[in-house]
């Protein structure tokens, strides 16, 4: 597995990026996927993108609390308001794609693993 | 002679069928792969077995042969088989133009046999390989002659059993098809009714697996009961998170299904922002259950082709679910 | 490797692939699987067409094989090798619906999957 740049991702899998536009140097090691806060919790680790369809504030706590890279949301969901208010104040990147978890979750692990041409440049 | 085989080709493996999207003749071919595999020996041989001994001559036997209308026999001595001798042996000694004689100087004494517990494939199969026409059957325990087995018993059993199978189907078809023509009033409908135990998530989804069920032995279109279903479980999930309990009644009629949730309490307080995708008021517990996440009104909506909520506060929520049964346009399978 | 192949596997395969154990139903693995979803929200699941699908989730629970049961997917694999509850495996036995576990995290599962050609659930419209 490599590190890509957050702004790499965003570009090549076509993400909506909602706040903390300054934060896209940010190094991502790798996806955790997941729709359960506790998992998150217990396993998530420094450098992750969490991808999930979960969309309420606590996510933001949760990254913030793990020194998460950013936040993905899948299926087009839409943060609540609330949740972006506590994104701003975190500084945590949530973003937006209309992929599936599981085509996501594919190509992200394409480009970290670099075995697809996603990886680019 | 070769009686006409439908050969079900005793060699090919069933599990090579891809079944979803086998076309009506492989669904029909598997069919008789299973029946092959799942029929004993002993289902279809000849249980009325006609012996004759060493000592019959050959001038007999075609007595016997022409009397019982078969094509061969069993030759016994001292409750043992010891031989088998078929109208082909008999054509052969009719055609040498020789003197009468006994059986056993005509006999196939080298006898091929099946056990009665084998299935049916193994019988084709030896048929098939040896070119005999037909087979002694033998008890695997008391090693004795229990029956004789032809391919035209075979065949025979096959297509009963196929026909069988086939009725019932046919009447199943005919129940749900028709059940409506068959009841006579200006209003019919059928109606199901469970009740829903409040705040025990383990038995949610009952009433909906239960419902499920019977729309499908209804005949009801898949479409349109894949959608009751995931309408009336989200429904029934709603009831077990929030609620004490409720009810869950499907009501059938020819046009539509209805399906009214009810339940007494607590009540939704603002119905528009509950329909909203991703708002709910489920506590850590739900959504660590995989639930909760402000999505089940939403699908229930997307499900039915009409929808009505009511709701007060501490009295409780009445939610009704139209699905038009003749509606299969718009949910078509996707990829 | 290319992006838009699509592709189908057997119960069996996939297996493989992801490293998982059977929990049941392990004489139904020549089942086909084109389609994959996953997730942890049994709402969003229920929200897609499921024909030839397999779910990979991190939940363990009785509701998971209902869910797939109203969504008619084929079979379910929980990941970080998870061990669902007894109820769970006995609801499924009685659905002939395979169960597997693997040791994997869902973003593994999914790339491992996706790289094989698998597809998404696409939503119903």
């Amino acid at each position: 597995m490599k590190i890509v740049k957050l702004s790499r991702i965003i570009e090549q899998l076509n993400l909506d990026i909602r706040n903390a536009q300054d934060q896209v140097h940010r190094e991502v090691k790798r996806g955790y996927t997941s729709d359960l806060l506790s998992d998150v919790l217990a396993n998530g680790e420094e450098g992750d993108v969490w991808i999930t369809l979960q969309i309420h504030p606590n996510i933001v706590a949760i990254a913030g609390m793990k020194g998460l890279s950013g936040i993905v949301l899948i299926n087009g969901r839409q943060p609540q308001e609330e949740t972006i208010a506590r994104a701003r104040e975190e500084n945590i990147p949530i973003m937006v794609s209309e992929m599936t978890a599981f085509e996501f979750s594919g190509r992200l692990y394409a480009m970290l693993s670099g075995t697809k041409n996603d990886e680019g440049i | 002679m070769k009686p006409n085989e439908s050969k079900p080709s005793s060699g090919a493996d069933p599990s090579e069928n891809s079944g979803a999207f086998a076309g009506p003749d492989s669904t029909r071919y598997t069919k008789i792969q299973e029946l092959v595999y799942e029929l004993k020996v002993s289902d279809a041989m000849m249980r009325n077995i006609i012996t004759t001994t060493p000592d019959t001559s050959m001038s007999e036997l075609r007595e016997i042969l022409r009397a019982n209308r078969i094509s061969g026999t069993p030759v016994m001595e001292g409750g043992k088989m010891v031989g088998v001798i078929s109208i082909e042996d008999f054509i052969m000694w009719l055609g040498s133009g020789k003197a009468d004689c006994p059986i056993k100087e005509k006999m196939t004494t080298e006898v091929d046999t099946m056990y009665a517990n084998e299935p049916l494939v193994h019988a084709i199969g030896k048929l098939d390989k040896t070119g005999y026409g037909r087979l002694p059957v033998i008890d695997r325990q008391s090693g004795k002659l229990i029956g004789i087995i032809t391919k035209g018993d075979i065949i025979e059993r096959l297509l009963h059993k196929l026909e069988i199978e086939y009725h019932e189907e046919e009447i199943h078809r005919y129940r749900a098809s028709h059940i409506f023509e068959d009841i006579i009033g200006d209003k019919v409908a059928l109606t199901f009714q469970s009740s829903v135990k409040g705040k025990d998530f383990s038995r949610a989804g009952e009433a909906s697996s239960g419902l499920k069920k019977t729309l499908e032995r209804l005949g009801i279109h898949p479409q349109i009961v894949r959608r009751a279903a995931i309408a009336s479980y989200e429904a029934e999930i709603n009831v077990v998170i929030y609620t004490d309990g409720g009810t869950i009644t499907a009501s059938v009629q020819p046009d539509k299904i209805r399906i009214d949730v009810n339940d007494t309490g607590p009540g939704i307080s603002d119905v528009d922002k509950a329909m909203q995708p991703g708002y709910s008021t489920a506590s850590e517990w739900v959504r660590e259950m995989g639930f909760g996440a402000g999505m089940g009104l939403v699908n229930i909506k997307k499900c039915a082709d009409k929808m009505e909520l009511v709701s007060t506060v501490d009295k409780g929520t009445h939610l009704r679910i139209y699905i038009d049964i003749n509606n299969t346009q718009e949910h078509s399978k996707a990829g | 490797m290319t992006k838009g192949l699509r592709n189908k596997m057997k119960l069996e395969q996939l297996k493989e692939i992801l490293q998982a154990k059977v929990l049941c139903c392990g004489d139904h693995l020549d089942r086909e699987i084109e389609m994959v979803c996953g997730s942890d929200l049994m709402s969003d699941v229920l929200a897609f067409i499921k024909a030839d699908s397999l779910l990979l989730t991190g939940l363990t629970n009785p509701q998971v094989v209902r869910t797939a049961e109203m969504a008619e997917i084929t079979a379910v694999c929980f990941v970080r090798g998870k061990q669902p509850h007894a109820e769970t495996i006995k609801l499924a036995e009685a659905r002939k619906m395979p169960l597997l576990t693997t040791g994997l995290s869902m973003f593994e599962s999914c790339g491992r999957l996706y790289r094989e050609g698998l597809h998404s659930c696409d939503e119903t419209k």
